[in-house]
């Protein structure tokens, strides 16, 4: 019976398409009389199918070693594209989270969304969404990794363009896809150069020819880096992270996932990927550089944010910063706890996020207040997500971190320090906003907040107690070391950058408007960050306006020189216009004489040829 | 990346209407097609405001801080084939009543009961309910503890919720009478729609609203008949003011970014209700209403069905057509709102007299710029 | 066999035009239909019936026709024809299908669609050079009177430009075949692998570059595309549909079949130059279509982006990439098709194709939600996302190309790029935001109300889509047709890329899997044909 089970692990990906195709119906608007509940059904209970069926499989491989599924989808010539899935521990923990979170997030949208009209669709995008991440956890394959990365980046597009008509929706749906696609495209230079070099795009042999392979070290970086690039967009990492504070626009649950295991993917993908990476000497470095300076840039910039789902999701950026440091200096099982931890933390905030957008109608975090005392399930979140995240003993956060100081320690201190100055400023800005949103005065906008309903408020208890027990959980998967193994110096260091966040955050003046500094060095300072390092309007003056400068002259082009050009020269300009309009005014006789001309002068030609 | 709103100017082009007010026509105009429309989708609102009405009502009075009100939309009637219906789907979305009812909570626009809400008295009576309430459930106690403002404001919902209820009962009676008089010829033109609805709501005006619950065998009263709280001033005026005019936000078609600043600052400030709603996007994504003309589509009377087809898609677009016909009998309702309130006779000859009615019908124009007043002068279906 | 396939709508336009009485549009169009459906069925047959295992020609046809002249009606058809004969057969029937109920002159119209489907066809089976040629002409004028007529405004222009570049496409192409049966000193204009085997390197290459510009006017090649889209602007949805499902591909295909299967080492030769002009092609294209304001235009310089990528292959001409050349025009034969379908029923139903003024399409009440979808999924698949069919087309292409044109390929991947720019451009300013047809004005106006799409407009792009998907996954179904023929189409590979080890050992693979399979299928005997030539 298990090996039954093991032997359809292809089917768990394939639960949430199946849920999104059935939910089509009501997306597509057949049935119009009645509402569009049903499909929301299906699909979680499709969700708890595939949740149930990792459960399974997981039971069935425990301590008897990883499995390896292999589907050759297409055999041609020299070609052999296979979609391996890796069954193992590892990636089906992964998957659990996948599916739990994202059994979460649709109880918590079956609340949130209650009044769209348009839940269907909403569902089925989830469906295909947890589709994509369950196939990208579990696979084996480059090629099947970068086919749902970009399915990824589909869903992510639609989702975030979920609400079609507003405006703001707009771009931020199109950014989202554009930004992510220039690392997918770069991505698939990867996976083509590595399909022709290689052969087999399996990472295990991709693992095994790296070793052999011998490129030119200009061509080996190349690679690197482009194989670099498709987690860089999934991350969010600079400079590709843009698109993350702009998906903001989408819906909430959506969010609580892109903010926590759509990141995770990405992320999944790069620690698949590291081995190969390593063919490049350089690509590590830039690894190691751009998380560095992602994960301190999002954390400052998301100090500057009043947008209570901008701030964080910037923090998610700054992690998956310590991420990308983590897999650069190769070890890759602080990146993965740090995933682990953060993407349950992170949820758990966002689910709190939304409860106090969807009672305040409001985002803005200068507008709202005192909301403790009224919101005990989203308050609870709050503070529950909060602690999860950042290094506090005994949370998941702090293991996470704590790991990577440890393996830092004696030779990278730079890097020590960005740890340490993320959980800091973490910190500061989870007590920044809590000070705003849920202590001081009630605002007009949050007198009257009672709290969330049940759909809402039962996936974050739930998950506050999951985020509270993940040290007991991680201790029975061995992750928590004893206390020998643990350097003291790097934990207290960890607890007084805490500690310091805490008395910075508790310290500085909150601001109840969208009032700007009356000091002009420190007014561009926040006006720096809080437009994000004006990146958007960075790319604008650079990539935006040079695709469009080239495009236009392009079409100029087009139109004066070739086609005039052609024009002119050519024996259009005698034919064209005034001397043909006899034959285009609907006598057929003027057709039937172009026919005969023309079939002649090809017989002239024809006969001309054989004398 | 950020945008803002270009602030409304200040002109004022709605004087026209002054003039119509006070000869007594509506803000509508007054066309066979606009009397159809008005009278046969206030028909069906009729119908669904009496379902909202009783299930708004029954989950104040019986699902009184029940922490997870699974049937909260089942009247207390559970049967299995109820059940099958419910999650197919095939019901009354109370979900839109809920929603006006946290709109009108959230917005904090005055009247007696919002200021009573905020009261020791009010304070007192919620505290004694939920003792009682704790007694049989000791969890809800702990947290009432820890969080004691948790049930208070649950509580100030709840007293929202049969408040509207009873608002809407009211409404309903109204509309269905109204239908009933058209069907029998009386109601020939949309100033007597209009009149039908001022005599009502002055009729209503003085109705005591109260709200008490039992918990076990004891009745409590949360909302007391000696708070003095009235139909007119207390909820009805609220009522306008937070879902004709104020509104909120639909996420489907305003952004809620904080940086872009799309929503005004401060609550008194939002032009997002049902007077200024775009019809158009009825049906998509994120736009709560699409519920209420869902609801309504099932009861819409067969004349106004047959009005329906004529359009030029038919059938396809009737939650747009309803949400227009809808649109046009909130501007008769206001209509009815504005003539009542109005201070002195419209045909008084007193110029002092004439001049007060002036000031408040400007007020109240003021209040309508930017609104779809001038689409729905006119018709809704194109002439093709 | 296969002659049916030119006979059936060839009857059927005889039919039509012998119809006794007056003939309505919807008759006349049933007809069609009825036709057309004999026609994909009998086509279906052939690929039931075509032995995958066999990389040469199959149910060959030959009748004595003008033996003076070296003309013969010899029909056959292998894995790079089929799947292009089947694509002709059903976009015939998509076009024909969607062709508007009221129309001038219905009668005319549908004979002419008839001899288009009946002329591609030919030209596609036609197994003898000047045979090839007559259909290839003759399918210019129902083409050019499809647009002449049943046009948009400039319809005379685009037409007339129509013309004048695909006659002097037909004289380069004709005169290369003369000279290359004169000068061969063959008798007979039959086609045969190693006609061109025997002649001086120079006089090949000059004959290929005559074939390649020709051709590439077809296909189109920049700098020889600007007729494409005046053409496609005025013609009606159908003709575009055809025009860029079904006619470009003549090009493409006249370029493997006649290009590189009768010039191997010619092609070896300018193999690079061809390879770094699909990329200037792919490029272009699609800087090009980002600054178009008009949908019909950006497909249509869409197409020019696209089509790029099958020269990219066909100039590798790996295994891979040869099988990637077949791919790509099958996927860009459904996609244009598709997207041709969908901007047609927009402007049937807003009256304008300009994405500065259109919004909002997606209004699920008194919008084109379906059309919208659509659309979305069409833009997708031509951006090469996953699950359909487009990914897996450029796929191949990139990955047969790369061993032998690293540069070319990667640098043509940022294609792949533009195109996602340009298709979201359209759908989000096209299909987001509030519905809106016209620029909005001060004045209050009545509620904008779109004419609902019928499901009949709807269908085939639906069955398009469906076609679209089913191939993304399941490629197999393509592939297994065209494997041996592309394997037998292939080129000895030069090891291009700087890394030698490891190319060489892939160079090294192919040929043996080449021959390994080979010696059993008739791809043997094409090689064994070939191998002196190579050598």
């Amino acid at each position: 019976m298990t090996q039954f089970f093991i032997e359809t692990s292809w089917l768990v990906p394939l639960y949430g398409l199946i849920g999104a195709i059935a939910s089509l119906p009501w997306a597509v608007g057949l049935v119009r009389r009645t509402g569009p509940r049903p499909a929301v059904y299906i699909n979680m209970l499709l969700t708890v199918v595939a949740l149930v069926h990792g459960l399974l499989i997981l039971q069935g491989i425990w301590g008897n070693g990883n499995q390896i599924l292999v589907l050759h989808w297409l055999q041609v010539a020299d070609l052999d594209l296979q979609l391996s899935l890796d069954i193992s521990i590892l990636n089906l923990g992964a998957l659990e989270l996948v599916t739990g979170l994202s059994l979460l997030a649709q109880f918590y949208a079956l609340g949130y969304m209650e009044k769209d009209w348009a839940l269907a669709r909403f569902f089925a995008l989830m469906g295909f969404f947890e589709a994509a991440m369950s196939g990208v956890v579990l696979s084996e394959s480059l090629f099947l990794s970068y086919s749902l990365l970009e399915m990824l980046t589909l869903s992510t597009y639609l989702l975030v363009g979920f609400w079609y008509a507003q405006p703001l929706v707009v771009t931020a749906a199109r950014d989202a896809f554009l930004t992510k696609r220039v690392g997918d495209v770069l991505l698939l230079m990867g996976v083509v150069s590595l399909a022709a070099l290689a052969g087999s795009l399996d990472f295990d042999s991709l693992d095994s020819w790296v070793k052999t392979a011998d490129l030119r070290p200009a061509f080996a970086n190349f690679l690197g880096l482009c194989l670099v690039a498709g987690p860089l967009g999934k991350c969010a990492q600079f400079p590709l992270h843009l698109w993350l504070d702009e998906a903001m626009e989408g819906p909430s649950p959506a969010s609580i996932l892109r903010n926590s295991v759509v990141v995770t993917c990405g992320a999944y993908v790069l620690i698949k990927l590291q081995p190969v990476i390593v063919i490049s000497p350089i690509a590590l470095d830039v690894l190691i550089a751009i998380g560095a300076v992602t994960a301190v840039g999002a954390s400052l910039v998301a100090l500057a944010q009043v947008d209570i789902k901008r701030t964080f999701s910037y923090s998610t950026s700054a992690y998956l910063g310590l991420v990308f440091i983590a897999v650069g200096t190769e070890w890759p099982g602080v990146a993965l706890m740090l995933l682990f931890t953060h993407a349950i933390a992170k949820a758990l905030l966002f689910m709190s996020v939304g409860g106090v957008i969807l009672t305040a109608n409001d985002q803005d975090i200068t507008n709202l207040g005192g909301l403790w005392s009224r919101m005990p399930a989203t308050t609870l979140a709050y503070l529950v997500g909060g602690a999860g995240l950042v290094g506090l003993l005994p949370l998941g956060g702090f293991w996470g971190l704590r790991l990577g100081l440890d393996f830092l320690w004696d030779e990278q201190p730079i890097l020590v320090a960005v740890f340490l100055v993320v959980n800091l400023l973490t910190v500061v800005n989870l007590v920044r906003v809590y000070r705003q949103v849920f202590l001081g005065e009630a605002q007009p906008r949050t007198r009257r907040a009672p709290e969330v309903a049940w759909p809402m408020a039962v996936p974050m208890v739930f998950l506050s107690v999951f985020t509270l027990l993940l040290p007991l959980l991680m201790d029975q998967m061995r992750l928590i070391p004893t206390w020998e193994y643990v350097n003291p110096p790097a934990v207290v260091m960890l607890v007084v950058s805490g500690i310091a966040g805490l008395a910075i955050g508790m310290a500085i003046p909150l601001q109840k408007s969208l009032s700007r500094s009356i000091q002009r060095p420190l007014r561009l300072l926040q006006d720096l960050l809080a437009y994000d390092f004006y990146t958007d309007r960075l790319y604008r003056v650079t990539v935006v306006s040079a695709v469009d400068t080239i495009a236009q002259f392009t079409s100029w082009f087009d139109r004066f020189v070739v086609d005039g050009l052609v024009n002119l020269v050519g024996l259009a300009s005698l034919f064209s216009g005034e001397s043909l309009k006899y034959s285009i005014s609907g006598q057929s006789q003027g057709y039937i004489f172009t026919i005969v001309l023309g079939v002649s002068l090809l017989g002239v030609l024809m006969t001309w040829s054989m004398w | 990346m950020t945008t803002t709103q270009s602030p409304q100017t200040s002109t004022h082009p709605l004087e026209d209407f002054v003039d119509r007010l006070l000869q007594g026509e509506a803000l509508l105009p007054d066309n066979p097609d606009n009397l159809v429309e008005v009278v046969g989708i206030l028909h069906s609102y009729g119908v669904v405001l009496d379902a909202y009405a009783i299930n708004l009502v029954y989950m104040a009075e019986h699902q009184f801080l029940v922490l997870f009100p699974f049937f909260k939309y089942f009247n207390g009637e559970i049967t299995p084939a109820k059940l099958l219906r419910h999650w197919w789907h095939d019901r009354i979305n109370y979900e839109y009543a809920e929603y006006c009812m946290r709109t009108m909570l959230w917005h904090t626009a005055g009247g007696g009961l919002e200021a009573y809400l905020d009261t020791d008295d009010f304070r007192q009576h919620c505290e004694t309910a939920i003792q009682a309430k704790v007694k049989s459930n000791p969890l809800i106690g702990g947290l009432h503890r820890l969080f004691p403002d948790f049930l208070p404001e649950q509580v100030r919902m709840l007293a929202y919720t049969s408040a509207l209820g009873q608002f809407w009962r009211v409404m309903s009676d109204l509309f269905m009478d109204l239908s009933r008089r058209y069907d029998e010829g009386e109601i020939d033109s949309i100033p007597a729609v209009v009149e039908h609805i001022k005599a009502g709501l002055v009729s209503a005006a003085a109705t005591p609203i109260t709200y008490s619950v039992k918990i076990g065998a004891e009745t409590y009263d949360i909302l007391p008949a000696s708070a003095n709280l009235t139909f007119l001033v207390d909820v009805a005026l609220p009522y306008v003011e937070c879902i004709f005019l104020r509104g909120t936000p639909f996420l489907g078609v305003v952004s809620y970014n904080a940086q872009a600043q799309q929503i005004p600052g401060t609550q008194s400030g939002f032009t997002y209700g049902a007077l200024f709603a775009d019809p158009l996007p009825t049906g998509g994504a994120g736009i709560p209403p699409t519920l209420l003309m869902q609801d309504m589509r099932h009861f819409v009377p067969d004349y106004l069905h047959r009005f329906y087809q004529k359009a030029p898609r038919g059938e396809d677009d009737i939650r747009v057509q309803i949400c227009q016909s809808f649109q046009k009998s909130m501007y008769c309702v206001t209509t009815a709102t504005i003539l009542g309130l109005m201070p002195h006779a419209a045909d008084t000859s007193d110029s002092a007299e004439q001049a007060a009615n002036r000031e408040h019908l400007i007020a109240w124009l003021d209040r309508l710029m930017g609104s779809r007043l001038p689409v729905v002068q006119l018709p809704s279906q194109p002439i093709t | 066999m296969l002659s049916e396939l030119i006979l059936i709508p060839a009857a059927g336009a005889i039919a039509l035009m012998l119809w006794p009485g007056k003939l309505g549009p919807k008759m006349a169009r049933d007809i069609s239909v009825v036709c057309l459906s004999l026609t994909l069925v009998w086509t279906l047959v052939v690929v039931a019936q075509f032995d995958p295992q066999a990389g040469g020609l199959q149910f060959q046809e030959a009748l004595p026709w003008v033996d003076t002249i070296g003309l013969t009606y010899r029909l056959g058809v292998d894995g790079l024809s089929l799947p292009l004969v089947v694509i002709n057969a059903l976009l015939t029937l998509v076009a024909v299908y969607s062709s508007g109920p009221e129309m001038r002159r219905p009668r005319l119209y549908f004979v002419m669609m008839l001899v288009l489907n009946g002329a591609v066809a030919g030209a596609f089976l036609a197994q003898n050079l000047l045979l090839f040629f007559i259909f290839y002409e003759l399918e210019l004028i129902p083409l050019y009177l499809l647009i002449a007529i049943w046009g948009g405004a400039r319809r005379a222009y685009a037409a007339t430009k129509f013309l004048i570049y695909t006659a002097l496409s037909g004289v380069l192409i004709l005169a290369a075949f003369i000279a290359l049966v004169w000068f061969g000193g063959s008798t007979s204009f039959n086609y045969d692998p190693t006609l061109a085997a025997m002649l001086p390197p120079l006089q090949q290459l000059l004959l290929l570059g005559a074939l390649v510009v020709g051709f590439g006017i077809k296909v189109p090649l920049f700098p020889f595309h600007t007729w494409l889209p005046d053409a496609h602007v005025e013609a009606s949805t159908p003709v575009s549909v055809l025009l860029a499902g079904v006619l470009l591909k003549l090009g493409t295909y006249g370029l493997v079949r006649f290009g590189l299967q009768l010039f191997p080492d010619a092609w070896q030769v300018v193999a690079p130059w061809l390879a770094t002009w699909a990329v200037v092609s792919v490029l272009y294209g699609s800087c090009a279509a980002i600054a178009q304001q008009d949908m019909k235009k950006m497909v249509a310089y869409s197409s020019i982006g696209h089509m790029g990528y099958v020269l990219l292959a066909a100039a590798a001409a790996t295994p891979i990439s040869i099988l990637g050349v077949v791919f790509q025009m099958v996927s860009h034969g459904l996609i244009s098709g598709l997207l041709f379908l969908l901007v047609g029923v927009v402007y049937k139903k807003t009256g304008t194709r300009d994405i500065r003024v259109l919004r909002g399409l997606l209004n699920p009440e008194r919008g084109l939600p379906l059309i919208g979808s659509l659309m979305v999924l069409g833009g997708m698949a031509s951006a090469g996302i996953p699950g359909m069919v487009g990914f897996i087309s450029e796929f191949l292409v990139f990955r047969g190309s790369f061993v032998s044109f690293p540069t070319q390929t990667l640098v043509s991947m940022i294609g792949s790029g533009l195109t996602t720019v340009y298709f979201l451009l359209l759908v989000n300013r096209v299909f987001f935001g509030r519905l809106a047809i016209t620029t909005p004005s001060q004045r209050p106006e009545p509620d904008i109300c779109l004419p609902s799409v019928t499901w009949s407009e709807r269908l085939p792009a639906i069955a398009l889509a469906v076609v679209i998907v089913a191939l993304g996954l399941q490629p197999n179904w393509m592939s297994r047709w065209s494997e041996e023929t592309s394997i037998a189409l292939q080129l000895p590979q030069p090891t291009a890329i700087a890394q030698t080890t490891v190319s060489a050992s892939v160079s090294a693979t192919v040929p043996a899997t080449a021959q390994a399979t080979g010696q059993t299928t008739a791809a043997a005997t094409v090689l064994a044909l070939k191998a002196p030539a190579l050598d």
